[in-house]
């Protein structure tokens, strides 16, 4: 993104503003005082909380990821104040380009002819460009780089609210959802659904339309697991296994999800404090503890308090996420907003319910708190767009957007007599 | 827009259902957090816990198993073996080590610039030096070790085709377990391990490995194990053969090897252990505490015999060192030795029975005396060729105590070794025939109907009946008295009392017996005396007889059977053949020894036992009582006397051509009461032509086990011991079983458990 902003800043800013004045169509004031405030403050609560997590155990002979968590965190800051500068409806003309940029980067860590000096596979997978200072993940970018286009699509269309107009939004979907599980990253890949399906419910498509995709979808889920890799498999078996209290998977497939389960487990409620929690995960050999692994070592050391004050944390910068949703009146903004809270909120259910065992285990980081670069600027660079979409006053008052008949049928109704406003 | 509803707004309504929806998703993680942490803590916290500790075991030692006069029967001998590492045996090893020193001494940078040829040159320049320290090893393994190239690459191989098949299978199952689907070697544990080259090597030789630790590191183990050493196993007897039956009497002293002496009763183990063994007794329990006596892969199980059945009692526990990685504190428990086991086995005796049952001494074999002669001096045939050896079985246990002093079965298992795959199948060494094989009591159950009969008031002890040949008015034929045969001319036994009857075996008077007291009645009596009865004595089964008959020793027939045989009019010939210990009951030879001793103490049920009482892990010995009248016993132990001391006994003499008699029981200075039984046998199957199958011609109908079952006390005095032999296809029970009993009383006191002793040829006895 950066790569847009060579110059200052305001020199867009102001032509942007000035054209859009001149077209008398819009005009653009600053909101210095809003709601996605709310995200950065969470973001930055939930940052110091990885680095002091990542931080928990003591690692002599490897590099101080709490302090490179930390670098990575003012960088990540820098992105966010960079990507909230220019108006998002500049943004949002360049959203093609960038979803072609970034499914292009996707195709091309799949080519098997990359040498493996650019694309180094690691266990099988081909997910990362290898750059100078550090590994760069093009499936981060494709959430944002997604998440843009279709709101871009829809921000003005109708026609989703018919079962045949759901179709080009799915397909969008597909498209960098499946290179995604080529690479394999099933996990990253699992973001894109709901995403999908609250984009589209916050756009106003019929229910009935999506519950029919969703039950369509569920009915195909069972004749991919074959398709599955045989590791995704495994580990699918190994989590039903260990639910039910079997522990024949412990040592091999499940023992990741076991350890991990087992210091939550051990944190109890009030946790069970730094050098104990630091022994515990020591000795009990947990994999990825400062990366995919790192709730489990908040709750090992925090206990349940720790875990409620990550998803409180993780809460508020939903609330403040949202806020921006419906503060904005503008369509473009308010699908963006609704799509990275749900793309944010998708990784930390993944994350944490793959940790306490409820879901399997998959390469899936817990955003602001997981130690890794690019994870980390992707997650900060959403809430610069948040802070991007709050920060814009429409000038004038807009129609709104995405209101409908309320005579659908399917809308889940709020319409309750007693609820109804006196003489409204 | 809709005025008409709390939010307005469609889109903003939409968004508060997409917050529910994701605090809903919340909510059900933080029940899960909730199971974890709250309700579940305590166990994750343990196991988390366990990881903060590390657990190093001491061994421990399996107790011995002694015999009654504390000689040890089994015992753990610390031994060494020397155990070689697997990469050595494959020829990997110095590859490896040349590979490591290359990089060493190129330098990290410098390996990395080299091309692969360059480096593949660095690596097979060090390779000669390596490979001159495996050949080192492997010369002074043969030297040390005393094995020739040969053995050595054999051994070598075998290690290779275990490891290999077993890595397989480890690859395998991980692959399909994991899902992982490249074909890296997933290295198994056996690939990285030392395996054993040579077992057992002295102290000295030992010692010599000791030293080449330092020259040849990192190339072998010297193991320290304990190995379960069982010293009479194999030993020799010397039993003097001049008061064995005159046609095979001499004045040499027989030097007899044996294999497997009290191999069935003490058993063995098994250095594997089972997935049953884990269930039974897990080292690592369900709750995840540790059960020191439980079992760990390596550990050593008792497979059979008094090694299995007292296994809990034997294997003590280990030691553990619990140290914490945390704070480096060690804590220390010793390991617990397992507990010695005390038999009621002599083994001295035991060795002694089991030479005179063996077939080289001659009375396990057919021998002509026990087929007879014609009157007019022709040898009478036998279905079973001269000399051809005979299954057989002993024990011998004190009346008083009901202690086991020897129980002998033969062949062997160490016997059976040696036998074709076919001759095993037929012959079952592995069957303990004293403890576990079944056959018809036959003519030695009488005493025990006689006792029933008197006390249930059937028959008063003044009371003659009279022997015509037959039972039935009806049928000459069938149910009759054993002489009422043409060999004999039809005779009878006339008018007989009840001592006389058994001294004689009268087979019409006890079928009268049996007849007067009915089927139920008769099944009562037999029952307790044991037949049908389990009995426990402290052994498991070991057979194959173990799935069958398991706590179900010996037959009678039940509330079904006895209406299967009203309804087809058969009860009353079944309630006679009963009478004579023929029809559908069997017991095993130590139920006969049991029975008698019962009788001999006068009706006081004790079960025999194996394991000294004393020792803490005697069984509860149960103690019933028959209330048998003085008289009762007394008149079933003169008759008993009678059949071995009288002239008309049927265990008073063997006849030899000539009609020359010469007495079955010639030890001195003894009484004996006993009975002879010859009971009918099922069909054998016997290899004639050694062709490996069992033709028709060669399965062989009639014939009949012969039993010797009977009391022996110091001479006027009371019994002291039961003694019950039987031999299998034997024929007559007198003729072939008592010459063994004979012996056994001999070695009984040779062993000094009842006075007299050896004499050249024994006196004429009444």
């Amino acid at each position: 993104m950066s790569g847009f902003l060579t110059s200052s800043e305001s020199r867009w800013l102001i032509p942007f503003s000035s054209r859009t004045q001149a077209r008398g169509a819009m005009q653009s004031k600053i909101n210095p005082v809003n709601v996605a405030w709310l995200c950065v403050i969470a973001a930055v609560l939930l940052n110091l909380l990885g680095i002091m997590a990542i931080d928990t155990v003591p690692r002599p002979d490897s590099p101080d990821f709490a302090m490179k968590h930390f670098q990575f965190m003012i960088i990540g800051m820098l992105a966010a104040g960079l990507i909230a500068l220019p108006h998002y409806r500049f943004l949002q003309r360049l959203t093609y380009i960038f979803m072609i940029l970034v499914l292009g980067m996707l195709v091309f860590v799949l080519m098997k002819w990359v040498p493996d000096s650019i694309v180094h596979p690691r266990n099988g997978a081909r997910r990362w460009i290898t750059l100078p200072f550090t590994d760069f993940q093009p499936s981060e970018l494709a959430k944002i780089a997604y998440v843009l286009a279709l709101a871009s699509y829809l921000r003005f269309r109708k026609n989703y609210r018919t079962m045949f107009g759901l179709l080009l939004p799915l397909f969008l979907t597909f498209i960098p959802m499946g290179l995604i599980v080529v690479e394999p990253d099933l996990g990253t890949a699992m973001v894109f659904l709901p995403t999908f399906f609250a984009v589209l419910i916050a756009a106003g498509a019929k229910y009935r339309h999506l519950l029919i995709v969703a039950l369509i979808g569920l009915s195909l889920a069972p004749m991919l697991y074959p398709v599955l890799q045989p590791h995704q498999q495994a580990r699918i078996k190994a989590m039903i296994a260990q639910m039910s209290g079997e522990d024949r998977y412990n040592q091999t497939i499940g023992f990741q999800a076991d350890r991990a389960k087992t210091l939550v487990g051990a944190g109890g409620f009030f946790g069970a404090g730094k050098q104990k929690a630091a022994a515990l995960v020591h000795y009990n050999h947990l994999p990825e503890e400062h990366n995919d692994m790192v709730f489990a070592v908040i709750c090992c050391r925090w206990g349940v308090l720790g875990a409620l004050a990550t998803w409180g944390l993780y809460l508020i910068l939903i609330v403040g996420g949202l806020l921006t949703s419906a503060k904005c009146r503008e369509p473009f903004g308010r699908l963006v907003g609704v799509g990275l809270v749900t793309v944010l909120f998708s990784q930390m259910i993944i994350n944490t319910g793959m940790t306490i065992g409820l879901l399997p285990i998959t390469g899936m980081t817990l955003p602001f708190i997981s130690y890794g670069g690019s994870s980390l600027v992707v997650a900060w660079m959403m809430v610069g767009l948040l802070l991007n979409i709050a920060l814009r006053r429409p000038g004038f008052t807009l129609r709104h957007s995405f209101e409908f008949d309320e005579q659908v049928d399917d809308e889940v109704s709020f319409r309750v007599g007693v609820w109804r406003m006196p003489g409204a | 827009m809709d005025k008409t509803r709390i939010i307005p707004s469609m889109f903003h309504r939409r968004l508060l259902l997409l917050l529910v929806c994701m605090c809903l998703m919340m909510m059900l993680l933080g029940a899960q957090l909730f199971r974890l942490s709250v309700i579940e803590k305590d166990k994750w916290l343990r196991d988390a816990e366990s990881r903060l500790s590390q657990h190093a075991y001491l061994p421990t030692h399996r107790g011995r198993i002694l015999d009654r006069n504390g000689n040890i029967l089994a015992l753990d001998k610390p031994s060494y073996d020397i155990a070689v590492e697997y990469e050595v045996i494959t020829g990997r090893w110095p590859i490896r080590k040349a590979e490591r020193q290359a990089r060493r001494e190129v330098g990290r940078e410098d390996w990395k610039m080299l091309s692969k040829q360059g480096r593949q040159e660095e690596i097979n320049a060090r390779i000669p030096e390596w490979e001159a320290s495996c050949e080192r090893l492997w010369y002074l393994v043969m030297t040390l070790g005393e094995i020739d190239e040969n053995e050595l690459l054999t051994r070598c191989d075998a290690i290779r085709r275990k490891v290999k098949s077993s890595a397989e299978a480890y690859r395998e199952r991980t692959r399909r377990e994991e899902g992982i689907n490249d074909n890296r070697p997933l290295p198994a544990k056996e690939e990285k391990i030392a395996h054993v080259i040579l077992t057992q090597i002295s102290d000295q030789v030992a010692f010599e490995f000791r030293k080449l630790e330092t020259e040849l590191p990192g190339m072998f183990e010297i193991k320290s194990t304990l190995r379960r050493v069982y010293p009479w196993m194999r030993n020799t007897v010397y039993l003097s053969r001049n008061s064995l039956p005159s046609p095979i009497r001499s004045d040499d002293v027989q030097e007899i090897h044996l294999m497997g002496v009290a191999d069935h009763l003490i058993g063995a183990v098994r250095d594997t252990v089972w997935a049953e063994d884990l269930a039974r007794r897990p080292f690592l329990t369900e709750d995840r505490t540790i059960d020191l006596g439980g079992y760990r892969h390596t550990d050593v199980v008792g497979s059979r015999g008094l090694e299995r059945a007292y296994e809990d009692v034997l294997r003590g526990e280990v030691g553990v060192v619990e140290e914490n990685l945390e704070t480096a504190e060690k804590i220390v428990s010793v390991s617990k030795p397992g507990r010695d086991l005390t038999t009621t086995i002599d083994i001295l005796l035991q060795s002694r029975v089991q030479a005179i049952l063996s077939p080289e001494y001659g009375l396990t074999r057919v021998q002509q005396w026990q087929l007879g002669w014609e009157s007019y001096g022709r040898p009478r045939p036998g279905k079973l060729p001269l000399g051809s050896p005979l299954n057989a079985a002993a024990v011998v246990l004190e009346v008083s105590s009901g202690e086991i002093l020897a129980m002998v079965t033969m062949p062997t298992r160490a016997m059976g070794e040696r036998m074709s795959k076919l001759q095993r199948k037929i012959v079952s060494p592995a069957v303990n025939r004293a403890y576990e094989a079944l056959y018809p009591p036959g003519s030695i159950i009488k005493p025990m109907l006689l006792s029933a009969a008197v006390t249930e008031g059937v028959l008063t002890l003044s009371e003659s009946i009279e022997c015509t040949g037959h039972f039935f008015e009806h049928s000459k034929q069938f149910a009759r008295c054993w002489i009422y045969r043409d060999i004999y001319n039809f005779a009878t036994h006339g008018s007989l009392e009840a001592e006389e009857a058994l001294g004689r075996s009268c087979n019409i008077f006890f079928y009268t017996l049996a007849d007067r007291l009915g089927m139920e009645r008769l099944i009562v009596w037999y029952g307790r005396y044991g037949i049908g009865q389990p009995l426990n004595i402290g052994l498991d089964l070991e057979s194959e007889f173990q799935a069958k008959y398991r706590n179900w020793l010996g037959r009678l027939p039940d509330v079904e059977k006895i209406s299967q045989f009203r309804l087809r009019g058969e009860i009353e010939s079944a309630t006679v053949f009963m009478g004579i210990g023929q029809g559908p009951i069997t017991w095993t030879p130590l139920h006969a020894a049991n029975a008698y001793a019962t009788l001999a103490r006068g009706g006081t049920i004790r079960d025999a036992t194996i394991v000294m009482a004393g020792s803490s892990e005697a069984r509860v010995i149960t103690r019933k009582d028959l209330n048998l009248k003085r008289s009762v016993v007394d008149a079933a132990l003169e008759g008993l006397r009678q059949s071995i001391m009288a002239s008309h006994g049927t265990g008073h003499h063997i006849l030899l051509p000539g009609r020359l008699r010469e007495p079955i029981i010639n030890a001195e200075g003894v009484t004996v009461w006993a009975k002879t039984g010859t009971a009918q046998a099922p069909p054998l199957k016997h290899d004639d032509n050694g062709d490996g199958e069992i033709s028709e011609s060669e399965v062989i109908e009639h014939m009949d086990h012969a039993w010797f079952v009977g009391l022996v006390g110091p001479r006027n005095g009371i019994p002291l011991y039961a003694i019950s032999v039987i031999v299998e296809y034997g024929g007559s029970g007198g003729r072939t079983a008592g010459p063994i009993a004979n012996q056994i009383i001999r070695a009984l006191q040779a062993e000094g458990y009842l006075p007299g002793h050896h004499l050249a040829f024994p006196e004429e006895s009444g």
